[in-house]
């Protein structure tokens, strides 16, 4: 009897069932390199993709493989590929979709990894691109060229947390036949499924919500199969004849499963970010709760949010959810239930009052991760951008008082009676 | 490849290789509201094995232009011609689904260009129901939804695939909407509308294969078993899964077919 499993039910289950020769309930570790061929026909079934399976980890994987369809399943995609981290799953879009002297427009308020490789290193290899405001679809109209060939952003940008008005900017990008690439880490699936609003192709770090616990490294594409790459002079490696497997069109051969379809076939092949099994498993067993979490993540996030608004050391508090945010109504829109659990936030006294807070909590941790079950916390003027004046910090849309934190789900009133100890601390120093 | 033809585009899959009109040729037929790419992992098994593969979009549908055919005897015509126009001889038609009714049809058109028939999630009729049909013409996104549910077994449910990273459902759904919007409700018709099944099948003479699913909402196995027992010496194999066999259980059909083929004199 066929279903349309809900959302909570895939988290658990989909991608794998339990195999008759074991019964085993969990989703098998296969911490293997290499798999048996039957045969020397069965081996070249496998090469010269004929068929789907398994020939070697770096491609694919049997435990790898029920993260991806768990994804795909999430997302409402029609495939999806993991890889060892966000980043390597941002860089297997690029390049499969890229070559030299092609464009791309992306967000200019994004996570600083990001930016540096399109920036700096996508240069050197003859991409480049033109970075505008996330928040201005005009802007992004009038940025695409004739040898543009993707549009990039995040949903929830990483650390301004603006947010981008996605069914604008996907009618824009449809109109253009380019296909829109989006960073969907801070939102996950359950708070908003890109592809339902026009995405074309999705970007996880599943190092954060998704997997949930701080113990894993991965990313993930998830690829809607809902663009045309037919055209073959714009996107001539997908759709045209590409040097491997004899001149394959992905495009003719795996329609909407083209890109994935190319980029393990490339991406993987080639370069070689391949996720380790045993990380799979823990990113899987992270998302099996990851509709718990996310629900505990924003009751927790909207709980403090009231609270640094009313408390008179915050000096300003920065989140979607609230109505001084500038995407406020965009947020309500795209992200009805809640715009994720990172909230900004400056402590009255700049810099040194950051420091001290920081120094004097003791139940979040002070460290450079988001989107764990434990709440973290960074000061940026401090640390990761301390050789910054506060001037510098201004033009890239921080402030040398900013907090950035990352809601978790202890009991709330812990989180605010340890932040209440780093309030203290700074009182003390303002006197 | 793309030819043009009655004056339309048209794409035939070939499975990656370029066609042969002198070897034997392996037809495969897709069902309502499908392309070609319901036999991903067919077209270039069995191309790389030798054979030469045709999976031709019909008009309408996938990367092809035209009117959807309104019959599963003007399929059947359409489908006639083309072999001739591709000088194609020594045939094995594979049908799934809707395929197989229109295979039934080319079985009374061709002559000696008919070396055998497979039918995959077959019979000799395939009634549809109102609500489906009137919903193909009102919403036939929803209706390509509803089809992709029920035509899965538990691997679709699952999102379970064989092809590591691939799922069931948002494939399906993206190769129907591949098709022009009118294509479900035309082929989805035409099924309805076709009863000349059972004499079809009586009429077979060539070598003949059915693979059935155990699970087919589609085309159940109790019709397709009773369909193989119109056909003097159908060898019939039945797969535990849903209607889309050739994308469930890629594999064993494969094997299945392979063998067939190689029975084949």
């Amino acid at each position: 009897m066929s279903e349309n499993y809900k959302f909570d039910t895939l988290s658990l289950h989909a991608g794998h069932i339990p195999d008759k020769e074991t019964g085993s309930r969990a989703v098998p570790i296969y911490q293997t390199t290499s798999y048996v061929f039957n045969s020397t026909e069965e081996a070249a079934s496998l090469y010269n993709m004929e068929v789907g399976g398994h020939l070697y980890t770096r491609i694919s994987n049997p435990t790898v493989a029920a993260l991806e369809q768990r994804l795909a399943a999430l997302e409402g995609g029609a495939s999806a590929l993991a890889c060892s981290s966000g980043m390597a799953a941002m860089h297997l879009v690029i390049s499969a979709i890229c070559s030299s002297g092609d464009h791309i427009v992306a967000s200019s308020k994004m996570y600083g990894a990001n930016i540096n490789l399109l920036q700096h290193t996508m240069p050197r290899f003859g991409v480049n691109t033109d970075f505008v405001n996330p928040n201005d679809p005009e802007a992004i109209k009038k940025a695409i060229k004739p040898n543009t060939k993707l549009v990039f952003g995040e949903v929830i940008g990483n650390p301004g947390l603006d947010i981008m008005d996605v069914p604008e900017i996907a009618k824009i990008c449809n109109s253009k036949n380019i296909p829109l690439v989006l960073d969907a880490t801070f939102n996950t699936p359950y708070l908003m499924q890109p592809f339902k609003h026009g995405a074309n192709i999705i970007v996880h770090s599943l190092t954060k919500w998704l997997g949930g616990h701080g113990i894993a490294i991965g990313g993930a594409v998830v690829n809607g199969g809902n663009f045309n790459w037919g055209d073959k002079d714009k996107f001539p490696t997908i759709s045209g004849p590409h040097f491997a497997l004899g001149g394959i069109s992905f495009w003719e051969e795996f329609g909407p499963s083209a890109l994935i379809a190319k980029i393990r076939a490339e991406g993987m092949y080639n370069f070689g970010p391949s996720l380790s099994p045993t990380n799979a498993f823990h990113l899987m067993q992270g998302i099996e709760t990851l509709p718990l979490r996310m629900k505990k993540h924003i009751e927790n996030t909207h709980s403090i949010l009231d609270f640094l608004v009313k408390h008179e050391m915050v000096e300003w508090v920065k989140h979607p959810d609230l109505d001084t945010h500038p995407d406020h109504e965009v947020a309500k829109r795209i992200l009805p239930k809640g715009s994720g659990s990172i909230v900004a936030f400056g402590i009255k006294g700049g810099r040194e009052a950051g420091k001290a807070f920081i120094e004097s909590v003791q139940l979040a941790s002070h460290l450079a991760n988001v989107g764990d079950a434990k709440t973290l916390l960074i000061h940026p003027g401090s640390t990761t951008h301390s050789h910054l004046s506060s001037e510098a910090m201004k033009e890239g849309g921080l402030t040398d008082d900013m907090i950035r934190l990352s809601v978790g789900l202890e009991d709330i009133n812990d989180i605010k009676k340890d932040f209440e100890r780093g309030f203290k601390a700074v009182k003390k120093l303002n006197k | 490849m793309i030819i043009n033809f009655k004056g339309a585009k048209t794409y035939i899959g070939t499975g990656g290789k370029s066609l042969d009109n002198t070897k034997k040729t392996l037809c495969f037929l897709h069902g309502s509201g499908q392309n070609h790419l319901s036999f991903i992992q067919q077209a270039r098994f069995f191309a790389y094995k030798g054979y030469s593969v045709i999976a031709p979009d019909m008009p309408g549908h996938g990367f092809s232009d035209g009117n959807p055919c309104k019959s599963i005897k003007e399929n059947a015509d359409w489908i006639s011609d083309l072999l001739v126009k591709l000088k194609l001889k020594n045939v094995v038609v594979i049908g799934h689904s809707q395929g197989c009714l229109v295979a039934l049809e080319l079985n009374r058109i061709l002559k000696s260009t008919l070396e055998a028939l497979i039918f995959v999630a077959g019979s000799n009729e395939i009634p549809v129901n109102k609500f489906l049909l009137d919903l193909s013409k009102e919403n036939p996104q929803k209706a390509s939804q509803m089809m992709v549910t029920w035509g899965h077994g538990i691997d679709g449910d699952m999102s379970i695939n064989k092809w590591p990273g691939h799922s069931h459902y948002g494939e399906g759904n993206n190769i129907m909407s591949m098709n022009k919007s009118t294509a479900l409700r035309y082929d989805l018709h035409s099924c309805d509308d076709y009863s000349d099944g059972i004499d079809a099948a009586k009429n077979i003479k060539v070598p003949a294969l059915a693979v059935l699913a155990k699970n087919d909402q589609m085309t159940p196995l109790k019709s397709g078993l009773k369909f193989v027992e119109l056909i003097k010496n159908c060898e019939t194999h039945t797969l535990d899964c849903g209607h889309f066999l050739p994308s469930e259980r890629p594999m064993e059909l494969n094997s299945i077919i392979n063998s067939f083929l190689l029975k084949l004199k």
